[in-house]
């Protein structure tokens, strides 16, 4: 039982930290907290399951499309939303609530068009596969999901790392300043950066819709707020925190449902914010850039 | 003009109750500080109100002082916590205090009747007292402004660490006003129970706080009456649209955002704005 | 889904104030019978549940009209969407009580929401009939409150002695959503009915809205090895958990018995085979072999392309009954009158069936127990033990 418990809280927690990674590199390079990320997810989940049932696209290919058309979304959001107010130096919370409304837009959008019913992945398309190891079953989904969130993370993680232009987008992330001086495209890494992230939350949506069959124009929601303590837990703007802190969410609610009881499972999530943010005022994982905010 | 009020009697009321609580949440992004913890404050407030007039037989006058008291005493305690906490952080530390209020009140039977709710609560809110509480609050913000006090407010929005390095106790003030912001809270919350006869935990998550965030940022921060624009727009707004019910949700959203956008100091700024082109003009 | 977006988009042409009389017709009547009709179209799974109604509701006051039973009333709908938000019920409430006079109100969708509004009604003496609430205690809001929706407890002690009979369940695990006041009060009404039965109680779980995975409660509840797993859930979540189940390899024999909101297509849909053997009990199911129901269940297909789920029976009966009282007091205008032949109904013949009123104004049905069939996607009646 222990096992299997493990095995549920490491497959939810790997979705909660690819959705995690992606909101905190917007965070890490532009300071801004991007709370539209929810909706994106959302689109996403629906781009792969629209490519799957009407197109008839095999599986990679439809989480691929989905994964871009996420991406292309976060552009959008960055053009559309956080740009101007970037241009006329507006204040932060303007972000957030700007980004909220855009959110809204994005939810009612997908209400128009795909109604409010919550619709699934076909029985044809999903891995069958299923491995028994003593008690625990472990689903092929759930090893599936689990190996391409690392996947993307460690994609990310080396591109930040060892590319020209991943120097360029932790140029930026460092000082704004300073990545001007240098002659870093700056206006080129704020909109790779939101792509980015617009691909990730496409992703996280995709294995979500995949792994727990349920699409609806709300699933955003209940994702933005875990999103949020994750970003807590890991430290705003720092991607290894993020990864780390999504898959500690994911084993803590699964660990509190065993321990103190399903009723108060957000609660510990939650309290767990508050307990960090008390001893640690700039999360778990504190970095130099967490620091910075 | 009364039939006027019999049919929107409600939506009048919500639109006072809302700039109330817009009015907490002004005083500290007035500050730089972005608090969701209004939410569970309110809760803290109804619930208090709810258990002191339905069950303890108070009247409404003492149940809502102490609504208001146990409001500022909890924004007192969690402002001692957590407002050394910067930026973001203290918004996610409020709105960890706003949900783990909530999933408490949720678990909470004896008192809060869990997902069923309470209901059966007397109705005692009266639209004058909302109006009177309003004035006061509008009244108060305006002579804010003209103290030293209101000085030191705009000072810290522009630069929080010079106004500390000259010798001013910025942690100090930032503690009174959310303490302040906390009592309007508590008070908010008990109206509201009292206003709409029903209470459940789902009234007082995230999306309650939000709101009363997004009403003065939307209204115009420094200005007086921005907090009652905002407030206004976010209440109305759905029953103007409800002409187009899928709509609906776009257009809230496209309004909310185009005013952000292009309306940088708000839209109760917008009749100044529009006289000085005409001026121009 | 070509359907629903087909039935969707008919809800949009319809949503503001929908007259449902061809012109023709209000020449030649005199009076006019203003309804309110409040039922969610927008916010989240309520929108599932309070399209059904309106639909259901429309389609039978279109009937009433064209076999003209009202004599020279006619009956005219004020729709308004309160996006299941409770705010938004009483702002509507209020204007269709103060604004657009009408005498009677159908709705609303959630019973959070008529916790609000319908004392609102109760105090200007207009009648409202619920279609879809099922809170307890909800009738005591005031005599102006009836509703036609059949609240858990009358149907849900049925199904589970059922279970005991057929399957010899004696330990038994719950799940409900904590926040959520409809499989909130399913909940309270079937640990009620456990320990009436003497049931052992081995484990109670809980989760939120929104919430998709469940297979932490699952994995908890299986180490108990219950008999049957009792689901206090929409439609939605139960079909999760039940598929969830599967993948968790309980024991098969386990038992799930549902809550009325489970009775709806989405639950196959959603969950597939692993909706097999589910039971539940119900005023209603499409299912149902009486001339009236079927008639319904066709015409209901005919005029919107689906099958109509159990909230839209309950609607459309509660459209009829409305019309009924109004045809008996002879009167358009006078609330209080349609009232007191709204609550002296008691052999009306409706789509759930012969009914009639509690004393508590709650509709008195004959429960049925309904067995899921995951290959048919359809509840059926279950065999007798």
């Amino acid at each position: 039982m222990i096992l299997q418990q493990l095995i549920n809280g490491l497959s939810l927690g790997a979705v909660y930290a690819v959705f995690a990674v992606g909101f905190t590199l917007v965070f890490g390079v532009l300071n801004v907290l991007n709370l539209s990320q929810g909706a994106v997810f959302m689109w996403g989940a629906y781009v792969g399951l629209e490519m799957v049932r009407t197109l008839q696209l095999p599986l990679p290919a439809a989480m691929t499309v989905a994964v871009m058309a996420a991406g292309l979304l976060g552009v959008v959001t960055e053009w559309l939303v956080f740009r101007p107010l970037q241009r006329r130096g507006a204040h932060r919370w303007m972000g957030m609530v700007a980004s909220l409304a855009f959110a809204r837009i994005l939810i009612g959008a997908a209400q128009e068009v795909f109604g409010t019913q919550v619709i699934r992945y076909p029985d044809a398309t999903l891995v069958d596969a299923t491995l028994v190891v003593g008690e625990a079953r472990i689903q092929g989904l759930q090893v599936v999901a689990l190996g391409v969130a690392l996947a993307m993370v460690l994609a990310l993680g080396l591109l930040l790392k060892f590319t020209n232009f991943g120097r360029a987008i932790r140029t930026v992330a460092f000082s704004e300043t300073v990545a001007r001086l240098v002659g870093a495209p700056v206006a080129r890494v704020r909109g790779a950066t939101f792509f980015l992230s617009g691909t990730l939350a496409g992703g996280a949506g995709v294995l979500w819709s995949l792994l727990f069959q349920s699409v609806s124009p709300f699933m955003g929601d209940t994702i933005l707020l875990k999103g949020l303590t994750v970003l807590i837990l890991g430290g705003l703007g720092n991607v290894a925190g993020a990864l780390v802190g999504g898959l500690l969410l994911g084993l803590v609610e699964v660990g509190s449902v065993v321990a103190v009881g399903s009723g108060f499972r957000d609660a510990v999530g939650f309290g767990l914010v508050l307990l960090i943010l008390l001893t640690r005022p700039t999360g778990l994982f504190a970095t130099r850039e967490a620091k910075r905010a | 003009m009364s039939d006027l009020y019999a049919a929107y009697e409600n939506v009048i009321d919500l639109c006072l109750l809302n700039a109330v609580l817009a009015f907490s949440c002004l005083l500290l992004l007035r500050v730089n500080l972005l608090s969701l913890a209004t939410g569970g404050l309110m809760a803290i407030g109804a619930y208090l109100s709810i258990w002191l007039t339905m069950r303890e037989g108070w009247p409404f006058g003492p149940a809502l002082l102490a609504a208001t008291g146990a409001g500022a005493l909890a924004a007192a305690g969690l402002g001692t916590l957590v407002l050394r906490l910067r930026g973001d952080y203290f918004a996610m530390a409020t709105l960890a205090f706003t949900e783990v209020v909530r999933i408490l009140a949720l678990n909470a039977d004896p008192v809060t009747g869990g997902a069923l709710g309470i209901f059966g609560i007397p109705k005692y809110t009266q639209t004058w007292q909302l109006l009177a509480l309003l004035a006061l609050a509008i009244y108060l913000v305006w002579a804010l402004r003209r103290s030293s006090l209101g000085d030191r407010m705009r000072a810290i929005a522009e630069d929080e660490l010079a106004v500390a390095a000259a010798g001013h106790d910025v942690a100090r003030l930032q503690l009174g006003l959310f303490t302040a912001s906390g009592a309007i809270a508590g008070l908010g919350g008990a109206l509201a129970a009292h206003l709409n006869l029903f209470v459940a935990p789902s009234d007082f998550g995230f999306l309650r706080s939000m709101d009363a965030v997004i009403a003065p940022v939307l209204g115009g921060v420094w200005n007086l009456f921005g907090a009652v624009v905002g407030a206004a727009i976010l209440t109305v707004l759905p029953e103007v649209l409800r002409f187009s019910a899928q709509l609906r949700e776009i257009l809230i959203g496209a309004v909310t955002l185009l005013a952000v956008l292009f309306l940088p100091t708000g839209i109760a700024s917008l009749p100044r704005l529009l006289l000085r082109r005409g001026r121009l003009a | 889904m070509p359907d629903l977006r087909l039935s969707r988009r008919r809800v949009l042409a319809l949503s503001a104030v929908a007259t449902l009389l061809p012109r023709s017709g209000l020449g030649q009547t005199s009076k006019v019978a203003r309804i309110g009709l409040v039922q969610s179209t927008t916010g989240g799974s309520a929108a599932l549940y309070g399209t059904e109604q309106k639909q259901a509701i429309e389609l039978a006051f279109n009937e009433i009209t064209k076999a003209r039973t009202l004599g020279d009333i006619a009956l005219q709908a004020f729709h308004a969407d309160d996006g299941a938000d409770r705010g938004q019920t009483v702002n509507i409430f209020q204007r269709l009580i103060r604004q657009d006079k009408v005498v009677a109100i159908l709705g609303p969708t959630l019973s959070n929401s008529a916790f609000a509004a319908d004392p609102l009604a109760q105090q200007a003496g207009i009648p409202v009939i619920a279609s879809s609430n099922t809170a307890p205690n909800l009738t005591k809001i005031g005599d102006f409150i009836f509703r036609t929706s059949v609240p858990e407890d009358q149907v849900f002690p049925t199904v589970l002695a059922y279970g005991v009979r057929k399957h010899g369940v004696k330990r038994v695990a719950l799940i409900y959503g904590i926040d959520d006041a409809l499989t909130r009060s399913a909940h309270d009404v079937q640990k009620k009915a456990v320990d009436a039965l003497g049931l052992e109680s081995v484990g109670i779980e809980t989760y939120q809205r929104g919430d998709v995975d469940f297979s932490a409660q699952l994995t908890k509840i299986k180490a108990q090895k219950p008999d049957a797993i009792i689901l206090g859930a929409l439609a939605e979540e139960g079909a999760a958990i039940l598929r969830q189940a599967r993948q968790l390899n309980l024991d098969p024999k386990t038992v799930f018995i549902g809550c009325n909101a489970n009775i709806s297509a989405k639950l196959f849909e959603l969950a597939g085979p692993a909706a097999d053997g589910i039971l539940v009990g119900a005023s209603w199911f499409a299912g149902y072999d009486t001339p009236r129901s079927k008639a319904f269940v066709e015409a209901y297909r005919k005029r919107y392309g689906t099958t109509p789920d159990i909230y839209a029976a309950q609607g459309y009966d509660a459209a009829y009954l409305i019309a009924e009282a109004i045809r008996r007091a002879g009167t358009a205008t006078d609330s209080r009158a349609i009232r007191d032949k709204l609550a002296g109904i008691t052999d009306f013949e409706g789509v759930l069936g012969r009914f009639g009123w509690s004393p508590e104004r709650d509709a008195t049905v004959t429960p049925k127990v309904l067995i899921g069939d995951g290959q048919a996607k359809v509840f059926a009646a279950a065999p007798a033990v």
